[in-house]
């Protein structure tokens, strides 16, 4: 097994927390349960590494399968980056018949065209979301493992999720690859950015619950019962503009968790 | 000490005046609910008068003419039920209701497939100046913007069939997809292969066969987004297998075709259990 292989799988497991450690390499499911069992992860974490890289090597793994290891901790751990958002746009109107396999060919022959030195890797989970790491490198250097790019793509929708990495100069090549591969012709970012992933699906997607007013209003759920009885001669300056702001928020994003806002840009 | 008397007192009054302000508003409300009873009182005392009154005209004009000439308070009432049951027959049957809004009306599309009730999706419509889209909760892989451009200002009962078919197929299309991964993940070899509409679909399956079991692969392509049954499959054997198995991948390709897909899935179990 390449040392390449060997540190990248050791720095990786060392990130992970150590009582998650197991049950992230089963859900890798690159080790057997058989060689799970020997490791002891109750001992420090430099050592759980070593013996999970000694265990890799008895199965000779490669970059792929070190990558596919990195994609899960980082679906796990989201959070941790910093996401935008792109959209793209497209020109006909016939309805789409997504093929993943389709997909994941157009995506690496165009980027392997133009960059010989890449590491592609796809994950598929269970929301329909495709999870594409990009490790990239020079015409004349291997792919830097160490600072991927991340898209996360949702098939036959126009959003597409990037994690920034430190290369912007790779940044139009991957859109250019999304496009071609996903069938559409013009990409650009939108002004949503975010640590978490799932707010800013939440938003594009409109996944929070809306309040809809219908002839069969599903029971909204009693906000704590007793009407609170304030002591009049306590004022407060500004309850019209507190109840519109909550008005107006429920109105719009319902009575479900609300997607977190980390900060907000005012463009005049 | 003093600081924690002057606590007491505090809460003390803070309690006095939080009891005198509930008391307060439920003299109000009694009030209120008072005055409503009287204001009813007055409305119900106008229309018995109108009723006698109607009475008594009735039966001072002849019979025969006040049939034909004025419908009885009786009648009007079973033409309204009837229209309204008829009007809730209706949104029964399509899926569609709406409602008035302050700014325009509010639609709901329910979805359904073959007898099973599915998501609800929303669309709330501004009337003026124009008919347009306020918000909604349709997913965004539906082409929504779409079908509002053909038909949203023309023909609004058009729109919403139209949307109403793409949605209920989607919902269709899912739910046999949800329903093969759930109830049939034993017959499945790795993951099935879908996409957000559902209008591809494409897995590998065991077809056990003489004591042994043969991998299979299928591919269901659903071109008409407004339908949730497949317009192309392929299924086949993806070893080399004796020449009965070709025929088995014909007919669960026919099958796939016409069927519901877990419902196929039920029947080749039930006919393999046969043969056995």
């Amino acid at each position: 097994m390449d040392e390449i292989v060997a540190e990248y799988i050791r720095r990786t497991v060392l990130k992970i927390p150590r009582n998650e450690i197991k049950s992230m390499l089963q859900k890798w499911g690159f080790l057997s349960e058989a060689q799970l069992q020997t490791i002891n992860f109750h001992q420090i974490k430099d050592n759980v590494s070593q013996e999970v890289v000694r265990l890799c090597e008895e199965n000779s793994a490669d970059i792929k399968q070190a990558a596919v290891l990195d994609i899960i901790y980082n679906h796990m751990y989201a959070n941790k980056r910093m996401w935008s958002v792109y959209q793209m746009e497209k020109t006909g109107e016939e309805p789409e018949i997504f093929d993943l396999q389709t997909f994941k060919k157009k995506f690496k022959r165009r980027l392997l065209s133009a960059l010989e030195n890449v590491t592609i890797n796809f994950r598929e989970y269970e929301d329909n979301a495709i999870w594409i790491r990009v490790a990239w490198g020079t015409p004349y250097t291997k792919p830097n493992q160490y600072k991927p790019s991340y898209v996360v793509y949702h098939s036959q929708t126009p959003y597409v999720f990037i994690s920034t990495s430190v290369l912007k100069s790779n940044l139009p090549l991957l859109c250019q690859a999304l496009l071609v591969a996903s069938n559409y012709h013009d990409i650009r970012e939108m002004e949503l950015r975010s640590h978490s992933l799932n707010s800013l699906k939440d938003i594009v997607f409109k996944r929070y619950s809306q309040n809809f007013q219908s002839h069969c209003p599903r029971a909204i759920q009693e906000r704590s019962g007793e009407p609170e009885y304030v002591d009049v001669r306590i004022v407060q300056e500004n309850r019209s503009e507190k109840e519109r702001i909550q008005r107006v928020t429920r109105e719009v994003f319902g009575d479900g968790p609300q997607p977190q806002l980390e900060f907000a840009q005012y463009k005049v | 000490g003093v600081f924690s008397h002057l606590e007491m007192l505090e809460a003390q009054a803070h309690e006095a005046g939080r009891k005198e302000e509930e008391k307060k508003q439920q003299e109000e409300k009694l009030a209120s609910l008072k005055e409503r009873v009287e204001e009813l009182r007055i409305q119900r005392d106008k229309l018995q008068a109108k009723v006698d009154l109607q009475k008594k005209r009735l039966s001072g004009k002849e019979r025969i003419v006040s049939d034909a000439a004025e419908p009885s308070a009786g009648a009007v009432l079973e033409w309204k039920i009837r229209s309204l049951k008829g009007m809730l027959q209706l949104f029964y049957l399509t899926g569609i209701s709406g409602k008035l809004t302050k700014q325009g009306v509010c639609f709901s599309i329910s979805t359904a497939y073959e007898s099973t009730y599915l998501d609800s999706y929303y669309l709330d419509l501004l009337t003026k100046p124009v008919v347009r889209i306020h918000r909604h909760s349709v997913p965004v892989f539906i082409p929504l913007e779409q079908i509002a451009r053909r038909y949203l200002q023309t023909d609004i009962r058009r729109f919403l069939s139209v949307l109403s078919d793409h949605l209920n197929a989607y919902a269709g299309r899912k739910y046999q997809a949800d329903q093969l991964q759930e109830h049939f993940s034993d017959q499945l070899e790795g993951r099935l292969q879908r996409n957000s509409l559902c209008n591809l679909l494409a897995f590998n399956y065991k077809v056990p066969s003489g004591g042994k079991t043969f991998p299979f692969s299928a591919r269901l392509i659903y071109k008409d987004i407004c339908g949730s049954l497949p317009t192309e499959v392929m299924v086949s054997c993806t070893v080399k297998a004796p020449e009965r198995l070709e025929e088995t991948a014909a007919a669960h390709s026919e099958l796939f075709r016409h069927m519901a897909l877990h419902k196929a899935f039920c029947t080749f179990s039930s006919t393999e259990e046969k043969l056995d």
